[in-house]
């Protein structure tokens, strides 16, 4: 989430890919595109990894579209109802949504950073409870694991939750079971 | 960074108990013990069938030795606890209870649950209590915003439960939030 140099999560929300507009020809750099051509003509599209994509931007050799998942569709979608939203699909397996939201919300200018910004911030929101509760509620089921039958819209919800969210689920789920150990524990013996 | 991660985020449910320990208590000693100089201060001297104020560690201890009566702070009884939990459900904001009532509660509770009254009826009551002010947090998670949260009268055991997830989500939305500048 951070822009850390150190942060490996920092270094996965970069690997996603834009779609940039060239604006300019560039010389010697058709590999970038994926293409044979040797140089990258102006007007072409092409995904670019954000990494790279902040000097190209910055230079204004290129423009670029806000990327799918936080295209219109997708907001629409978490307007309606965040929890249902998959977001691991929207952004790979263990990919950080949040992570690349915010790094789209970085290049952007102050309007549409701010709308990103809202959409990012409503949708943790709105998940956030969601994920919280389950984590406790499978920190309540013991070393056994899920037994009984989870609902359908529960597992599907902890199917879609991303990189970030993975990781508060896992602290909560942790800190609840810690709590019920000692909780439980009666170690007459240790004393 | 040589911690385990368990640690790194909080401190654990054992050493916020052995931080109450240091927490008074009084006794009835069943033996008897000269004015004692310890680390933490001097405790005596014991002389039965006089109350004492010891702290609970060294209550513990004497109790395992089967050396002296722990009587429960007049909080852990039936009475108070039943007030609170009727409290706590029909009013929205946190009662007040004493700060590490859940540490010393559980190890009074396990090494002395025959000095208690009822102490069966007292451990329903505090886990009814604990599962009503847990409702609670998850209720102010709702409300958590990137700067600030305020959950007064939360005490030691449930504040470090809450701890590694609140300070996640909070980092989380403070790097999501976005301040409008002022044009």
């Amino acid at each position: 989430m951070d822009n850390d140099y150190f942060s490996i999560d920092a270094i996965l929300a970069e690997n996603q890919k834009i779609q940039c507009t060239f604006k300019v020809d560039i010389p010697d750099m058709g590999h970038l595109a994926g293409g044979s051509d040797r140089e990258i003509k102006s007007l072409t599209k092409a995904p670019i990894p954000i990494w790279l994509a902040y000097i190209v931007l910055f230079s204004d050799w290129a423009d670029f579209t806000i990327p799918s998942p936080f295209g219109i569709r997708v907001r629409n979608a978490l307007k309606a109802e965040p929890r249902s939203v998959k977001l691991s699909n929207l952004v790979g397996a263990g990919g950080l949504w949040y992570g690349f939201g915010k790094m789209v919300m970085d290049i952007l200018s102050e309007e549409q950073a701010n709308g990103i910004s809202e959409v990012l911030t409503k949708a943790f929101k709105g998940r956030l409870l969601e994920v919280i509760d389950q984590a406790q509620h499978f920190a309540a089921l013991g070393p056994a694991g899920g037994g009984g039958p989870s609902t359908d819209t529960a597992q599907s919800f902890r199917e879609g939750l991303d990189g970030t969210e993975r990781e508060l689920f896992a602290l909560a789920q942790e800190s609840a079971k810690r709590i019920k150990r000692w909780h439980e524990g009666n170690d007459k013996a240790r004393r | 960074m040589a911690l385990p991660q368990s640690l790194r985020t909080s401190v654990t449910p054992l050493e916020l108990e052995l931080i109450a320990s240091e927490h008074l208590v009084e006794i009835v000693p069943l033996i008897t013990m000269e004015k004692t100089a310890f680390i933490s201060g001097a405790y005596g001297p014991l002389r039965p069938p006089a109350k004492c104020r010891i702290p609970l560690w060294m209550a513990t201890n004497l109790k395992l030795k089967k050396k002296c009566h722990i009587v429960a702070p007049e909080w852990l009884s039936v009475d108070f606890l039943q007030e609170r939990l009727t409290r706590e459900t029909s009013r929205p904001e946190f009662s007040k209870l004493p700060f590490r009532f859940a540490e010393i509660a559980k190890v009074i509770l396990d090494v002395a649950s025959d000095d208690v009254q009822n102490a069966d009826k007292i451990k329903s009551l505090l886990k009814d209590l604990r599962e009503a002010r847990q409702a609670k947090s998850r209720d102010g998670l709702q409300k958590l915003d990137h700067s600030e949260l305020s959950l007064p009268n939360l005490c030691s055991m449930e504040i470090n439960e809450i701890r590694p997830f609140f300070i996640q989500s909070m980092g989380i939305l403070t790097q999501l939030f976005r301040e409008p500048s002022a044009e």
